[in-house]
């Protein structure tokens, strides 16, 4: 080979590959900044530990509340924007039970019921915590999951039945307008103010020795990881093992098929919207109580990661969801070594744009369900 | 009176009227093929049996029940089993499920049945475990074939059974319908390959412009001089 051909092919490669060798060496940019910031002492590896750690949380919470947004989208065709007011709405019956059962006695049951709406009553005071009040934690994730599953019964049977057969941006655009009455009834239920929600101080914590320093695990990221892993297994097991579930895949593989089998399509829906919703609303719980801050936007603000998230997994595959939810939850928390923290959802959007550019149809693309 | 009988139908899809006056039957253990050149209206007949179209007139009987305008869902039950032409099997599903799918009515998934399918098809029970989406062309069909006789139907809809497939595997296909007609099982068929299909049927309709044209047994209308020179290419 000659020297101009070399130079023809590598010009061409050039040409044909900008974006692979735009990422490649951002890639050896990042990996250069990182190594030589733990050689160096500028980046701590606890503090690396620390980030690592509360991405896969935040991960968790991602996914779980995907796993829902997935399954209505891969069985009822159509993306649910509504999704993220179920996780505000599972969040604030939840809480809602919590303070009850914690704080009843020495409180109003009307200010325990509006989760302390205006400062009436503060979680820290009550001692909302899962060591502190487990009794209060469990049930409140509970009713978190049921009213959610009440809740997107109800919105399905009254306003996306009726327009079932039209187009999925009809649906799409109807639950729009669910998202913001949903969010703005929240709002003036409970009000605008964000709550502090659990007694902080007193939910135990180790901390992990990470060679220069330590990394702090708290209790309520364990139960995190308790509830999110044993509702994925749960949901797994769903859809391999019992007939519903499979029937489930069956019809979000191919409905006609599924019809002219005898799958009864309705009832595949509600236990759709069942499953998915009581996923949502204990999502929905779970992140309050391991963040310890409620507000009225928390499920909004929380969608576009979880959309961003089912994106990349592949929409329509529960497992893409879990998958896609970690890698944007890691993407948001670990980015903050490069850039400064105020960009880390700007950073989980470009890693999903990135990663859609190589593989289009999303990390376990094709695969609806398996 | 038939096992099937189609009266007078006018069905098509939303305002497009697809079949006019269409009449059909098919007896216990009968072998019946539909043939007729392409927009013919042959996949909208079986179709509308199933209740997959818009019905706009004439009646659908099975076996003494008028069926006309019953939802998809609701067919299965009667004793009658479909096999579409194209994407007919689950593709994300283990061949395996998707067999448990086609029983998915009962309560239980009958081994006897699921033992027979395994019986006629081998290869679906070598490759049970596989992903129905993974298979090839012949193997799918056949996977469609054992899903649909998961319940052992009356009466058996195929449509295009050897569409696609490689030349060696037609006569493989035709070979199996024959077996499980043999068993019993009425078959409705439309075909492609209308002078394979005709040649093995007990009787057969030509249709085209969603009409009836001719109706015969089928070597009879194999060699009718008009047939031939308008449907089978001389």
């Amino acid at each position: 080979m000659n020297i101009s051909e070399t130079y023809v092919r590598y010009r061409r490669s050039l040409g044909e590959e900008p974006l692979a060798i735009g990422v490649v060496l951002v890639a050896l940019w990042m990996a250069w900044t990182l190594v030589s910031g733990l050689a160096t002492g500028g980046i701590r590896v606890s503090s690396l530990a620390s980030l690592v750690w509360d991405g896969l949380l935040r991960g968790l919470i991602i996914g779980l509340a995907g796993i829902g947004l997935s399954m209505t989208y891969s069985i009822l065709n159509f993306a649910n924007f509504a999704h993220g007011d179920y996780l505000t709405s599972g969040a604030f019956a939840g809480m809602a039970t919590s303070y009850l059962i914690a704080g009843i006695g020495e409180n109003s049951v009307g200010a325990l019921l509006l989760v302390g709406a205006g400062g009436s009553v503060f979680g820290g005071a009550i001692g909302i915590g899962v060591t502190t009040s487990p009794v209060a934690v469990a049930l409140g994730a509970i009713v978190a999951g049921a009213s959610t599953i009440a809740l997107a019964l109800a919105i399905d049977r009254f306003v996306y039945k009726p327009i079932r057969d039209e187009s999925g941006i009809a649906l799409l655009i109807t639950s729009i307008g669910v998202a913001f009455a949903l969010r703005y009834l929240i709002q003036f239920v409970f009000g605008a103010g964000v709550r502090g929600t659990t007694a902080a101080g007193s939910v135990p914590r180790v901390n992990v020795p990470a060679l220069d320093g330590t990394f702090r695990i708290t209790a309520h990221d364990v139960s995190l990881i308790v509830v999110a892993g044993g509702l994925m297994l749960g949901v797994h097991l769903l859809l391999q093992r019992t007939k519903l579930g499979k029937a489930m895949r069956a019809m979000s593989d191919n409905e006609d098929l599924a019809r002219i089998t005898g799958i009864p399509t309705e009832q595949v829906i509600r236990t759709t919207w069942i499953v998915g919703a009581g996923l949502t609303g204990v999502a929905g719980y779970m992140f309050v109580l391991w963040k310890g801050t409620l507000g009225f936007n928390d499920g909004w603000l929380l969608l576009l990661l979880v959309f961003a998230a089912v994106i990349l997994g592949g929409i329509g595959s529960i497992y893409g969801a879990i998958g896609g939810g970690i890698v944007i939850g890691l993407t948001a928390s670990v980015s903050v070594i490069w850039i400064p923290s105020e960009f880390g959802r700007a950073a989980a959007f470009m890693v999903m744009i990135v990663i859609l550019l190589f593989k289009p149809s999303g990390i376990f693309s094709g695969r609806t369900t398996a | 009176m038939s096992l099937l009988e189609v009266r007078d139908l006018d069905a098509g899809y939303g305002d497009l009227q697809i079949l006019t006056d269409v009449d059909l039957d098919v007896d216990d253990e009968e072998y019946v093929t539909i043939v007729g050149p392409n927009g013919a209206g042959k996949s909208t007949v079986m179709k509308s049996v199933f209740g997959l179209t818009t019905h706009m007139g004439g009646t659908v009987t099975f076996d003494g029940e008028d069926i006309s305008g019953t939802k998809p869902e609701d067919v299965i039950h009667k004793g009658l089993g479909y096999v579409p032409q194209n994407e007919n099997v689950f593709a994300e599903l283990s061949v395996e499920e998707n067999l448990e799918m086609g029983a998915y009515i009962l309560d239980e998934v009958p081994q006897d049945a699921l033992g027979t399918v395994y019986d006629r098809f081998p290869i679906l029970e070598e490759r049970k475990e596989q992903r129905a989406g993974t298979m090839s062309g012949g193997q799918r069909q056949m996977l469609a074939m054992g899903r649909a006789l998961m319940l052992d139907p009356e009466l058996l809809l195929l449509d295009e059974p050897s569409a696609g497939l490689a030349p060696d595997l037609v006569d493989e296909m035709f070979d199996k319908i024959d077996e499980i007609n043999g068993t019993g099982t009425a078959i409705l068929m439309v075909e492609q390959n209308a002078k394979e299909a005709l040649r093995r049927c007990d009787r057969g309709y030509v249709l085209s412009n969603g009409q009836n044209r001719y109706e015969d047994e089928g070597t009879v209308l194999l060699n009718d001089e008009e047939v031939r020179r308008e449907f089978l290419g001389g």
